[in-house]
């Protein structure tokens, strides 16, 4: 399987290298214009048509418009998308098959967008009923959330119906793989029942140990537009003047639990109209991209390097996971995370919550390579993830 | 004076430009949930008394709607349920015209209810406009063009709602109005229909409602009456100025009725208002109490008021009294407004299950329960003589 996967791919990536033959001036000048359009429509005046030229191209500009998906620009994939829609559903109407071997080379070659290639894929599909089987082993690491997923879930349905003797280390390579918070729970289930370890804590890279310090005053839940001297801090040294002038410091704490829940209910006191930050160094053995993501009920604030990278004012509307996504650069050497996590006034039973996980990752939502956190506690540099096997913290030991 | 009360009646009208039997919009045309529409079907099944099924790529708690000879209907799907559908069928034979497909750009954060297509798309004659609870926004002409598209949310990043959107876009004076209270950057914009782009943007309070505007014309303007939390504020739906506001009329999640001069509001149970030209006469006609709306909006037909509730209680009150005809429960919670045509009135549960009752009695007369079998949150839209149903899997067209 893996050498005519390996095959299949070296094919794909021949096919595709070469640039798409017969690309009209009017299709290269149509995609450049969808391309364009920016903030609040700005360019669709002119994308309108481009969309109907490129579309009436037909199966010729398939490739070309799929080809033209960036990562990042979702506006121009938007427009993209829906072509691609149209010209194979044209196709389809007129009785024409799809390009099946061009499609699955498209779908095989990292170099084009994730979105892109999973549409491919989708129309590949639709043309061949045997490509599910042949594709789907390779994407088990993709780039493409919705291909991972799927390559994940059919090789688990694989391991559990074969039973192989290297099901363990099978399940564990598919745990390290997975990125899904459902797929991740399961995932480490499985594995631990075949006798293996897995730590959704250390998979997801949560930050563990932090530096906390607040409540510090909100006056009417505005906590988030405040600007507070924490905001910039550079560690967790000074003192601060707190909430009805009380003097704060930044404490050390740390969190057992599994998906990194730090609760400042319990560790900093129940207040309202209030707002409180964590601090963690993360110390990084090269320059690389980063995401700093939470997962909070209320209003935070994300703070790199003393640069803000994500703010959300909403409270108790509920916590998606990972729903507040911090986008920058570590630098070599120390990095310093400052998440300002806010309260309001609200009275009602659910809306007591003041909490946040925090984990750093890459943009998959995986593990970034050559990276730790210095813990709160003792100073020293532990994996993400890492929980104490002792109670060291003021969350435990209350 | 005689002539200044005819002046004043014919000018204040609801706004109607379609067809009587189209279904544009949510709760369909005037926004009554009201068709002129008969005969229309009574009973039903999964295996009889539907003219058409349809598969459906995704789920949506958006209401189909229907324009000529054409449905369109949204859906989301997906892992992330950010991958963002809109369909078009034909009316008569279920047909599937086109299938569009968007992915989403904004937090698909939501109530577990719910989903990213929650917010019922508006068509015209030229084609539809569709608004996803991600805050994705695309026209499409009845073929299947794509007119013009704007993501909101890369537009105006603070843009949140981490329960989920689901306010419907509305055609009016000729603009397409979006109506997005959030917790971020909170407006009521309107668009023109050609190119998306703003011809009006107003700021509105910075929390979370999925109302939808209400359209009247009066003496020449045509007002936008658009409910939050804290109250009912009027727009000039050609400049986005603000003509009058009311504090008694606030709302989060169902929607009013307008009746000539009166105005039926879910506060309090649902409460009758007068309202003229310089707006509502603040204390109610009545108020009924019992008669709850919630998620539900109420439906006025047939000189009855009608509710359902979250809890399966259909309640049914005088129009002009506010006087209890009964209140009854039935099995399944309701989510999708009430609709009526033909002298019946239609309450889909969230189940599936669509109660028909007899809009000519006072009492609590079932002429059906018809079932599904499956999760039905929107709205349902009658047209050209069927009922179109909307579930989780499909789409149903019920009669002849």
């Amino acid at each position: 399987m893996q050498i005519r996967f390996c095959v299949a791919a070296l094919l794909a990536v021949a096919l595709v290298t070469t640039p798409t033959p017969g690309v009209d001036d009017e299709t290269t000048r149509a995609l450049a214009t969808l391309k364009r359009v920016t903030r609040e429509g700005k360019g669709n005046e002119d994308a309108g048509p481009a969309w109907k030229t490129l579309v009436s191209k037909g199966g010729g500009a398939l490739l070309p418009t799929l080809e033209a998906f960036e990562d990042g620009n979702h506006t121009a994939a938007n427009w993209l998308r829906t072509a691609v829609d149209a010209i194979a559903e044209a196709e389809k109407a007129a009785g024409r098959k799809l390009p099946a071997d061009k499609l699955e080379a498209f779908t095989l070659n990292p170099k084009f967008a994730a979105d892109a290639r999973r549409k491919a894929y989708e129309l590949l599909l639709t043309q061949d009923s045997t490509a599910k089987a042949r594709l789907l082993p390779g994407f088990i690491n993709d780039k493409s959330a919705d291909l991972r997923r799927d390559a994940i879930s059919n090789e688990l349905e694989i391991l559990e119906r074969t039973a192989p003797p290297t099901l363990k280390a099978d399940l564990e390579k598919l745990f390290a793989a997975t990125r899904d918070k459902d797929q991740v729970e399961l995932l480490a289930k499985k594995v631990i029942a075949a006798g293996g370890k897995a730590s959704i804590s250390e998979h997801f890279g949560f930050v563990t140990f932090a530096s906390l310090i607040g409540p510090f005053d909100a006056p009417e839940s505005k906590g988030f537009a405040i600007a507070y001297a924490p905001d910039t801090a550079k560690d967790s040294s000074g003192k601060f003047t707190g909430k009805e002038a009380a003097e704060l410091k930044w404490i050390p704490a740390s969190t057992s639990d599994p998906l990194g829940k730090f609760d400042l209910n319990k560790l900093l006191g129940k207040h309202k109209n209030s707002v409180a930050f964590a601090l963690t160094t993360i110390v990084s053995q090269q320059e690389q991209p980063c995401e700093i993501r939470v997962t909070s009920p209320t209003s935070l604030k994300i703070f790199l390097n003393q640069k803000e990278l994500f703010g959300r004012d909403e409270y108790h509307h509920g916590s998606p996971f990972d729903g507040n996504v911090g986008r920058g650069t570590l630098r070599k050497g120390e990095n310093v995370i400052v998440v300002k996590v806010c309260q309001n006034n609200q009275t009602e039973n659910w809306a007591q919550d003041w909490r946040f996980q925090m984990r750093v990752c890459d943009d998959t939502g995986g593990p970034l390579a050559g990276i730790t956190q210095v813990s709160a506690i003792d100073g020293k540099a532990v994996p993400l993830g890492l929980i104490s096997e002792k109670p060291t913290n003021t969350e435990d030991k209350k | 004076m005689t002539r200044f009360i005819l002046a004043a009646f014919f000018a204040i009208t609801p706004t109607l430009t379609l067809t009587a039997s189209d279904w544009p919009q949510f709760r369909g045309p005037n926004a009554t949930g009201v068709s002129d529409e008969k005969p229309l079907p009574t009973e039903w099944s999964k295996t009889k008394g539907i003219a058409w099924k349809a598969e459906l790529p995704g789920r949506g708690a958006s209401s189909p709607v229907v324009v000529g000879n054409r449905v369109y209907v949204t859906c989301s799907s997906g892992t992330r349920d950010d991958r963002l559908h809109v369909l078009c069928f034909d009316a008569t034979t279920g047909k599937q015209h086109w299938h569009r497909q968007l992915q989403g750009t904004g937090s698909t954060a939501c109530h577990p209810k719910s989903c990213m297509a929650a917010n019922t798309p508006v068509a015209d004659e030229t084609g539809v406009y569709a608004l996803f609870a991600t805050g994705d926004l695309a026209a499409f002409d009845a073929d299947g063009t794509l007119r013009w598209y704007r993501s909101l949310v890369g537009d105006y990043p603070t843009i949140t709602n981490a329960v989920g959107m689901a306010s419907s876009p509305i055609l009016a004076a000729g603009r397409l109005i979006v109506p997005m209270d959030n917790a971020g950057e909170s407006f009521l914009a309107a668009l023109d229909t050609k190119y998306g782009k703003n011809v009006w943007k107003v700021e509105r309070p910075r929390e979370i409602s999925w109302t939808t505007p209400l359209v009247r014309t009066v003496g020449g303007v045509t007002e936008l009456l658009f409910t939050g939390p804290k109250g009912l504020t009027t727009y000039d739906a050609t400049t986005g100025e603000t003509r009058w506001a009311f504090k008694g009329g606030g709302g989060s999640i169902p929607v009013g009725v307008l009746d000539g001069d009166s105005l039926y509001l879910p506060v309090g149970g649902v409460s009758k208002f007068k309202i003229d030209a310089k707006g509502v006469v603040e204390k109610p006609e009545w108020a009924a109490k019992d008669a709850k709306a919630g998620y539900a909006s109420p439906l006025v037909y047939a000189g009855k008021v009608y509710t359902s509730d979250g809890q399966g209680f259909i309640s049914c009150v005088d129009a002009k009294t506010g006087k209890e005809h009964y209140k009854e429960r039935v099995k399944g919670a309701f989510s999708a407004s009430p609709v009526a045509a033909d002298g019946k009135v239609y309450c889909l549960s969230e189940t599936g299950i669509c109660t028909v009752l007899d809009a000519t009695a006072n009492t609590f007369e079932v002429l059906a329960s018809n079932e599904l079998g499956e999760a039905s949150l929107g709205t349902p839209a009658i047209a050209n003589g069927r009922i179109f149903i909307r579930t989780d899997k499909a789409l149903y067209a019920a009669g002849r």
